[in-house]
């Protein structure tokens, strides 16, 4: 299968006061394939959601490559980095990061209409899709304190979907949630990366974690392991044991 | 330990702290300078009146004079505590070389008088304040004329008539109570007795200054009317001790009035900026305060930590303001200087500018606790479980996005967010409406005062020429004379015979007072009148705003005027404005009283193509003496110290404009970046590219200055109006009406202040390449 996103040698250093450097990635290298759905996990402090926002363009890297669609772009100018986020990224964070001032219909189209690679009535009529397929359908004129954590969060995924990316990136996107609200989220993203979409996730659920194909343990900011998983189906048999299966995997790396 | 937090908080909000230092710096200073000029200009008013011995009351007459009559009046009367009768030989314009000039003072409107040194009062000053001296052949010249003609000492003044010529060295400049404002339209020359002899037998016609010290100054009005009811020579005006202060005072206490305006303007706006800052201080130390309430530290406590910065930051910038000032204040007591002399510095010129600071400190700080009271509000759990304080609420369905099928996504969004969130905005909205008025009021007041429709507010009808008469014995003559040359002269379109008389009338204690009219045909030059219309029958007059409200006359009431021993009832049919001859005229079509005429004037208008300039020349070769200006030229010359002073100070609002929309445009774009960091990073996240952000910023400042300026402007035009014509109500024109240039008005200046602000907003939003998702995490 084609590569999708690569790192090479990926290294991030921040300046904290005047001399103070710290390392938090240490020459990571990784691979992901079109529409893998993979999950990186790792104690407090690894570096995990560091590397996702270095290999998906969000933060600049320190040094090494990384490469998106066979694309440098590490040294790409802000304003293409901004174009690749507009047209072949969508990211989900933990934090409800939506615009307040926006209804949830304008949150969900606002990226497409930046985009203008279609109509404003084909992309309404996308987003409501989108919204009827994520149950939220009737929130479409809510402002967002109208609307729970769960809810908000399927707005998300609406927002990260709605330029039909190639790829979502997402940070704790469960983390915020209650359990059934996070296992409904994973359902949503599951879908998605059946129907083609590439998926990364950060996460500390194992539950969550386990319904992903392969994933990267790091510490210390290296990928120290790599669990093969294969693709999930859709079972509670099948469920658990991948749980198991995981869990013994962690507590070999000392998770 | 509050030094280090303050030190931090200085670090943290280096722009905040230093424009608030600078506006509270700026306003002290100007507070300070302005109540600084306040104290020098009484000073020097008082210190003036005092070495000059300015008279009380002074009755101007062209003609014979009878001093015996007047010595017994004197006697009589028991108001007086001295008497002097000063000769003065008018010197026409056309007679009058100043400096190495070969063309004479012809365009000048000013009646230029050669006196001798008084003996008891009316003591005319050099620039030392000393009694003036001079030799033969030397002159002291009026300062007016040392700023218009630009003359030095050493310079030389001549006098020549037909075969006739006197040449004086300039040896002092003159200093006088009385006819130093340009809007004095006489300015007296001091040359030497035997000089002065030479020029009344050369000139001959000499006009009187009748001059009163009054044993007690609040007698004045009792003895104006005796005077004026008796039968004592009063071809003139006649004018007072408070009007010399008035006019005096008058320029340089409108600049004062302005200057500390402008400061108290500066106050509010650091106050504004306060609580701008304060409450995002509040804001982003929500969850701090809540959590050093909950540890038991006293709500007191808390509020003085925030309470000192500004207090220490209000102390050192009142006391660097008010230090300034020494160095600024000469600056703005110059005119005073020159014009009025120095005064003995009195107690009073240090304590009340160190009074007015501390007024200033006093208000920063007052303000600073009123807006603290907020914390009352705030308690432990609402602190520690929202942590967020009253977040502007916003009404998200309002202009909706995708019901929005215009234009840019950005330029809508900006659009968007300043009506979502005006109250935000406030600040920058006050500032511009602010900056836009303090640009447009000055600018507008000056192009009032150089606009020849300023005329309305003298009285004066508009035409193309005006030609004045003085008295002299052949006057009559001359003006028949010029009339009938007048007449044949095919150039001319058409034109109006006027003649100030003195007329008697019956005042409302049934006493006769006397009244300077003008009567003419008023249906051919335009005026505009502020009520009414002009005098178009025998029996209707028009007054003057001044005499109006001084006789309380309104348009339909009565007025008794003595017409050849008869009275005769006259109808008020208009009130127009008029600035000069202290703002007492009237008009009114009467039978010409040559006897008591004051002057005569001819306005014309020339037909289509002529010159003005070569017919202004002809006519004065052809009517000498008489005065020939054109309305402009005139106005120049009575206003041209006041438009100096006003071209100045609306410079200076511009620069103070522009200097202030920057300072908070940056201030204000770097707060509420700072504020919406994290909406900015979401943007960022999903695809907005840098330029996508900076145009929503540049958007919303644009917004709030379009609406600012257009407020501001209504504003100007409206109660700036109306602030102005409070202003000029006290010389005379009550209702000032803007002459608006609106290629400078309402395109260039709005349009350098939208130049500035968006260039400003732009390098202000430069920071947002620091800003993403991933930082916010870390």
């Amino acid at each position: 299968m084609e590569t999708i996103l690569e790192a090479k040698d990926v290294s991030k250093t921040f300046v904290i006061g005047d001399n103070n450097q710290q390392t938090i990635l240490k020459s990571i290298n990784m691979q992901m394939k079109k529409g893998e759905m993979v999950a990186v996990m790792g104690p407090s402090g690894s570096g995990k959601s560091t590397l996702l926002y270095n290999i998906s363009g969000m933060d600049r890297v320190t040094s090494g490559s990384v490469r998106f669609n066979n694309r440098e772009i590490s040294s790409l100018s802000e304003k293409n980095l901004s174009n690749i986020r507009l047209n072949r990224m969508g990211f989900i964070f933990q934090d409800i990061y939506l615009l307040k001032n926006l209804s949830i219909f304008d949150n969900i189209v606002l990226s497409a209409y930046l985009a203008k690679n279609e109509s404003r009535d084909k992309i309404n009529q996308r987003a409501l899709e989108l919204m009827k397929k994520m149950g939220i359908a009737e929130l479409a004129n809510h402002d967002i304190t109208q609307a729970s954590g769960g809810q908000l969060q399927r707005v998300a995924i609406c927002r990260a979907l709605i330029n039909q990316p190639d790829i979502v990136f997402g940070d704790e996107p469960t983390g915020a949630l209650n359990s059934k609200a996070a296992a409904d989220i994973m359902k949503i993203l599951a879908e998605i990366n059946e129907a083609g979409t590439t998926i990364m996730l950060v996460t500390h659920d194992v539950k969550i974690a386990a319904k992903t194909e392969r994933v990267f343990y790091m510490l210390d900011g290296n990928i120290v392991g790599e669990n093969q998983l294969g693709k999930y189906k859709e079972s509670n048999n099948d469920s658990q044991i991948r749980e198991e299966i995981l869990s013994n995997w962690l507590r070999k790396m000392d998770f | 330990m509050l030094i280090k937090m303050l030190k931090k908080d200085y670090n943290r909000k280096k722009s905040i702290t230093i424009t608030l230092f600078f506006f509270i710096m700026l306003s002290a200073l100007l507070v300070a300078s302005g109540s600084n000029m306040i104290v020098e200009l009484s000073n020097s008013l008082q210190t003036l009146f005092t070495k000059s011995n300015t008279p009380h009351f002074v009755q101007m007459h062209a003609g014979e004079i009878n001093q015996s009559e007047i010595d017994a009046f004197t006697s009589e009367n028991r108001h007086v505590k001295s008497q002097q009768t000063v000769e003065m030989i008018n010197v026409g314009g056309s007679n009058l070389y100043l400096g190495d000039s070969s063309t004479p003072e012809v365009s000048s409107v000013m009646d230029h008088y050669f006196v001798r040194k008084n003996d008891s009062f009316d003591f005319l000053l050099d620039l030392e304040s000393e009694v003036i001296e001079v030799d033969s052949g030397e002159i002291a010249v009026p300062i007016y004329n040392m700023q218009q003609n630009n003359l030095e000492i050493g310079d030389n003044v001549r006098v020549a008539g037909e075969d006739f010529e006197m040449k004086f060295t300039v040896v002092d400049f003159v200093r006088d109570a009385q006819m130093n404002p340009s809007i004095i339209n006489s300015k007296r020359f001091v040359v030497n007795e035997e000089d002065f002899a030479m020029l009344q037998r050369n000139f001959g016609e000499s006009e009187y200054l009748i001059e009163f010290l009054l044993t007690d100054l609040d007698q004045l009005t009792d003895f104006r009317n005796a005077y004026q009811s008796s039968n004592l020579p009063m071809a003139g005006p006649s004018v007072d001790f408070p009007l010399f202060q008035t006019l005096n005072g008058l320029t340089d206490g409108i600049v004062a009035v302005v200057v500390i305006l402008v400061s108290l303007l500066l106050i509010l706006l650091a106050i504004l900026c306060i609580r701008f800052t304060l409450l995002a201080a509040m804001e982003e130390d929500y969850r701090e305060i809540g959590i050093m309430k909950a540890i038991g530290i006293e709500q007191n406590a808390i509020k003085k930590l925030y309470l000192w910065k500004y207090v220490i930051i209000a102390a050192i910038a009142s006391i660097t303001g008010y230090l300034l000032s020494l160095f600024i204040n000469p600056l703005f007591t110059g005119n005073i200087m020159l014009y009025l002399g120095t005064a003995e510095k009195s107690m009073l010129l240090s304590v009340i500018p160190i009074l007015a600071v501390s007024l200033v400190f006093l208000i920063v700080v007052s303000y600073c606790m009123l807006v603290l009271r907020r914390f009352n509000k705030i308690t432990v759990v609402k602190a520690l479980r929202s942590g967020n304080i009253g977040d502007v609420q916003t009404r998200v369905t309002f202009l909706a996005l995708s019901k929005n099928r215009l234009g840019n996504i950005n330029i809508f969004l900006g659009v968007k967010d300043v009506f979502q969130r005006f109250k935000i905005y406030l600040l920058l909205f006050f500032v511009f409406l602010v900056c836009a008025f303090i640009m447009i009021v000055p600018i507008n007041l000056l192009r009032t005062i150089q606009s020849p429709s300023f005329s309305t507010y003298m009285g004066i009808e508009q035409s193309d020429i005006r030609i004045d008469l003085q008295l002299s014995d052949d006057i009559n003559q001359d003006f028949n004379n010029m009339l009938d040359y007048i007449e044949n002269d095919r150039d001319v379109e058409q034109f109006s015979p006027m003649v100030t008389s003195l007329y008697e009338f019956i005042n409302s204690d049934r006493n006769l007072e006397k009244m300077a009219i003008e009567t003419g045909d008023y249906s051919i030059f335009s005026l505009k009148y502020l009520e009414g219309s002009p005098p178009l029958n025998e029996n209707e007059i028009a007054l003057s705003y001044l005499n109006s409200s001084e006789l309380s006359k309104g348009i339909g009431d009565n007025l008794m005027l003595i017409l050849d021993g008869d009275t005769r009832e006259m109808v008020v049919s208009g009130i127009f404005q008029d600035v000069t001859n202290g703002g007492r005229t009237a008009k009114a079509m009467l039978p010409i009283n040559e006897e008591a005429a004051l002057w005569y004037e001819v306005s014309l208008n020339l037909k289509p193509g002529v010159s003005i300039n070569e017919k202004m020349v002809e006519y004065s070769n052809a009517f000498y003496p008489a005065k020939v200006t054109d309305l402009e030229g005139y106005l120049t010359d009575t206003f041209g110290n006041t438009i100096d002073q006003l071209r100045l100070v609306t410079i200076l609002a511009i620069m103070i404009a522009l200097f202030i929309a920057v300072l908070i445009t940056a201030l204000f774009t770097r707060m509420l970046i700072a504020k919406d960091s994290q909406q900015i990073a979401v943007m960022k996240s999903i695809g907005f590219t840098l330029n996508d952000i900076r145009l929503q910023y540049a958007t919303r400042t644009m917004s709030v200055l379009i609406i600012g300026i257009i407020l501001g402007t209504i504003i100007a035009n409206t109660i700036g109006e109306q602030l102005v014509s409070v202003f000029m109500s006290l010389m005379g024109a009550s209702k000032i009406e803007f002459v608006i240039d609106p290629m400078l008005a309402y395109f260039l200046f709005p349009l350098l202040l939208m130049i500035t602000v968006t260039i400003t907003t732009l390098r202000s939003t430069a920071s947002i390449k620091n800003t993403s998702i991933a930082e916010m995490r870390a």
